[in-house]
């Protein structure tokens, strides 16, 4: 399988734009953005649809992180 | 504007010694002469000289002066009998010998201080420059140590050529590890390097840059899927691939990490690698290199430093 020429990257990445953009509006609900979601499946090749849902969920997590800063987690409990 | 101060200071005092000079002659020949009274408020600002009598002849031997000025045409004097006398001389009035003398010696501690001046200049900048040098010398020492790409990689260019590192001596190289199955981080990366080139060609004077895409991923990557791919960036863009193992060893060279990730239904996968962008110089040595924060203008300056730090040594 050929990997995606630049104009299909593009229609990729426009689906994705879209797609997120809907989410962006929705809060993050699947629902309202259905048709966005099988727009960007058709689009983009398997690997790339889950390498960017994990790209989205690392992105919200660093505004999060930026926005409201970070609890350092607690290391292994010292013996007694 | 200091000099014409210092002048009229030294004027103003010859003009004050020849005045002087022209009260007493005058006092001599002129006494007797008067002048109407409103003269009497005479000030003078330099001479101090307050009274009637010699307000009058202060008046008086002005006009003297302003004979012996314009012979001199040198001390311009209020001509008007006065409201106050200031006489404003440039450089020199009086005795001719004196002021040549005291012009002398103005030029020569002029020479004198603009020549040692420029010697320290000349010294110090001799200094700096052999500073410069020698802090380069040892940045290429210590790259030399690091001895990133020292080895010499053999492999298959996108047209079927074969290529080794060797070829590309002589030539300043921008190299790229990635693969064509990647989804942003490779076309971004390579649009940013192809705008680096771009600029950089504009740019007359400098030498021109290669620039190099190496697959990470050679069982994907053979020699047609590469030519497809490096048509959409720069037209001087070369992919590179090979067998398994000459990509492993010119990954190795430059330290690249690669790590295929799992295969889905498809057999399709993504290679997580290193994102960066490596500078080469014509001696095959490695300069520098650019990560995804850097932009295209901070690279092209960046790779335009090094060039001209190049050429000097």
């Amino acid at each position: 399988m050929a990997a995606p020429n630049s104009a299909q990257r593009k229609a990729c990445w426009g689906a994705r734009d879209d797609l997120w953009k809907c989410l962006d509006d929705n809060k993050d609900q699947t629902g309202p953005c259905e048709s966005f979601q099988k727009q960007f499946e058709s689009s983009c090749p398997a690997q790339w649809v889950k390498y960017f849902a994990k790209r989205r969920d690392y992105l919200k997590y660093k505004d999060k992180m930026e926005a409201e800063g970070f609890s350092p987690a607690e290391g292994p409990k010292q013996g007694s | 504007m200091l000099t014409s101060f210092i002048g009229l200071l030294r004027g103003d005092l010859r003009c004050g010694a020849a005045m002087r000079r022209a009260l007493k002659a005058a006092v001599h020949h002129q006494r007797s002469t008067l002048l109407p009274s409103h003269l009497h408020h005479t000030h003078t600002s330099h001479l101090h000289h307050t009274h009637t009598s010699s307000s009058q002849t202060v008046c008086h031997y002005r006009s003297v002066t302003n004979a012996s000025a314009r012979l001199l045409g040198r001390c311009a004097v209020r001509r008007t009998c006065p409201t106050h006398l200031t006489p404003r001389c440039f450089l020199s009035v009086g005795p001719k010998s004196g002021a040549d003398a005291a012009k002398l010696q103005l030029r020569t501690r002029v020479a004198v201080t603009l020549v040692v001046g420029a010697g320290l200049t000349g010294a110090w900048w001799y200094v700096y420059s052999e500073k410069q040098q020698m802090l380069q010398k040892q940045r290429v020492e210590q790259l030399r140590r690091v001895a990133l790409g020292q080895g010499d990689f053999s492999l298959t260019d996108h047209t079927g050529r074969r290529r080794s590192k060797e070829d590309f001596r002589g030539e300043w190289v921008l190299l790229y590890f990635g693969f064509t199955h990647c989804p942003d981080i490779c076309p971004d990366e390579l649009d940013k390097l192809s705008a680096v080139v771009a600029s950089l060609d504009k740019d007359r004077a400098l030498p021109r840059v290669q620039p190099l895409f190496i697959t990470v991923d050679p069982e994907r990557d053979h020699v047609a899927a590469l030519g497809q791919y490096v048509k959409d960036f720069h037209p001087r863009l070369i992919g590179l691939t090979g067998t398994g193992e000459e990509v492993r060893q010119a990954g190795r060279d430059y330290r690249v990490y690669a790590s295929a990730g799992p295969k889905d239904d498809d057999g399709d996968y993504i290679v997580d690698h290193t994102i960066l962008i490596y500078l080469v110089n014509p001696d095959g040595l490695f300069l520098d290199y650019y990560n995804r924060l850097k932009s295209e203008e901070q690279i092209s300056e960046s790779i335009r430093n090094h060039m001209k730090a190049h050429v000097k040594l």
